[in-house]
């Protein structure tokens, strides 16, 4: 088990691509998408577009500590536009070294 | 005014169940639409509008008529944004005036199709090429709007990335399948329309009386906003669609479009975009507030002109068109 970042985004669908496009930029290819996420405030502003083309997104993905910087220089300008939250915490990554499936 | 027409218009199930899903939410029900499902239906919609608009514009062909009629639906889309502008400065900023006036510039495909449903409840023929003009005038308040920013904002010419805004003008999933279904009706003609039939036709009010419950619920969720907004934008949402409806019939008339096409061409100018532009312009114009563009258009404008508006529009043709 090893120290990994989770990076957690609520923003609209419609930054998604931006924001994915970022995440990749900086060096994290790997992310998982929830889409029509129901809430209130999380996504730092009060407006939310509720419109029958656009909903909220929940963003996931996971980063070596070293990587966090370039991820926030690249996210923040676009939360800092459209708005939304971004959370990074630490957490422990399982690693499985002998794998089944790899083998 | 003949008030049977506003009747028959809400006597509608479309319509009735608009009202359901605004009583939904005012009674405090839990009835909701699961999320993805209106996203579908609105896509089914431009779909099924597109191809019969494709089938039917293969039919009348591209005669002199369709030509001036879709000049004077571009004509407009670039027009209403700006006058409506420089009505909204009297008591907005730049950025949110110039958001409204795209908006309003802009058309809602939804207002369109239960006015092209009103035709055939009352037996009203109409052209399919209105579908092109409905498509044509999607895009180009989007561009007037930014240009609008551009030349009035105080900080110095903003830097759009003009590459991204014309794909999102032009090639925006409303605008895209809307096209893309119309052209596809054009290759397909009457053999594909046979084919699609059960799909595009039989369908089609069940998927549209569908829609407009779940718009009833969103309308009525924005109605609260409306206080932010206050009395002048509100008495704008409800004048300006008279207006705009107004000089789209003077151009219909001018033109001689018949009377089905007329009662369209005036709903698309009258009516305002709660998909498209509000997407294009919180990427391109994020300092305007949604509230208060899309609030005007879906709590008060899209109401008004499916209540009220397309009766009201059939009323002035049949005075003007004897």
């Amino acid at each position: 088990m090893h120290v990994v970042k989770k990076i957690e985004i609520i923003a609209n669908s419609f930054e998604l691509a931006k924001i994915l496009d970022s995440l990749d930029k900086s060096g994290v290819h790997s992310h998982a998408v929830i889409r029509n996420v129901a809430g209130k405030g999380l996504r730092g502003t009060t407006e939310d577009l509720d419109m029958t083309m656009l909903d909220n997104v929940y963003i996931l993905a996971f980063c070596m500590p070293e990587q966090l910087k370039p991820v926030v220089e690249n996210i923040k300008p676009l939360l800092n536009k459209f708005g939304g939250t971004c959370y990074v915490s630490d957490v422990m990554e399982i690693r499985s070294v002998r794998c089944v499936a790899s083998m | 005014m003949d008030i049977s027409l506003i009747v028959s218009n809400i006597l509608n199930p479309p319509i009735l169940f608009f009202f359901l899903g605004m009583t939904a939410v005012f009674v405090k029900s839990d009835l909701e639409i699961p999320a993805p499902m209106p996203k579908l239906f609105s896509l089914y919609l431009l779909f099924a509008i597109g191809f019969k608009g494709g089938v039917e514009l293969i039919k009348s062909g591209v005669t002199q008529e369709v030509v001036l009629t879709l000049a004077a639906a571009m004509m407009m889309a670039c027009v209403v944004p700006i006058y409506t502008f420089f009505i909204l400065k009297w008591k907005l900023d730049t950025y949110d005036a110039a958001a409204i006036a795209a908006t309003y510039g802009s058309i809602s495909a939804v207002t369109f199709i239960t006015a092209s449903a009103f035709l055939t409840e009352l037996g009203i023929a109409f052209d399919g090429y209105m579908v092109a003009a409905l498509a044509l005038m999607e895009s180009p308040a989007i561009i007037v709007g930014l240009i609008l920013v551009n030349i009035f904002t105080n900080d110095g010419k903003r830097e759009f990335s003009w590459p991204e805004v014309l794909q999102e003008a032009f090639l925006n999933s409303s605008v895209f399948l809307l096209v893309g279904s119309l052209l596809i009706g054009v290759l397909t003609g009457e053999h594909g329309w046979k084919v699609l039939e059960p799909f595009t036709q039989g369908l089609f009010y069940g998927v549209l009386t569908f829609f407009l419950l779940d718009m009833g619920l969103v309308a009525a969720r924005r109605i609260k906003d409306l206080q932010k907004t206050g009395v002048f934008l509100i008495l704008f949402a409800i004048l300006i669609p008279i207006l705009n409806a107004g000089i789209g019939l003077a151009i219909a008339k001018f033109i001689g479009m018949p009377r089905g096409d007329s009662l369209l061409f005036a709903v698309l100018c009258a009516s305002a975009s709660y998909i498209a532009v509000p997407a294009a312009m919180r990427m391109t114009v994020p300092e305007a507030n949604p509230s208060l563009y899309v609030s005007t258009a879906l709590a008060v404008t899209f109401p008004f002109n499916i209540i009220v508006g397309i009766p009201l529009y059939l009323y002035g043709i049949n005075l003007f068109w004897r």
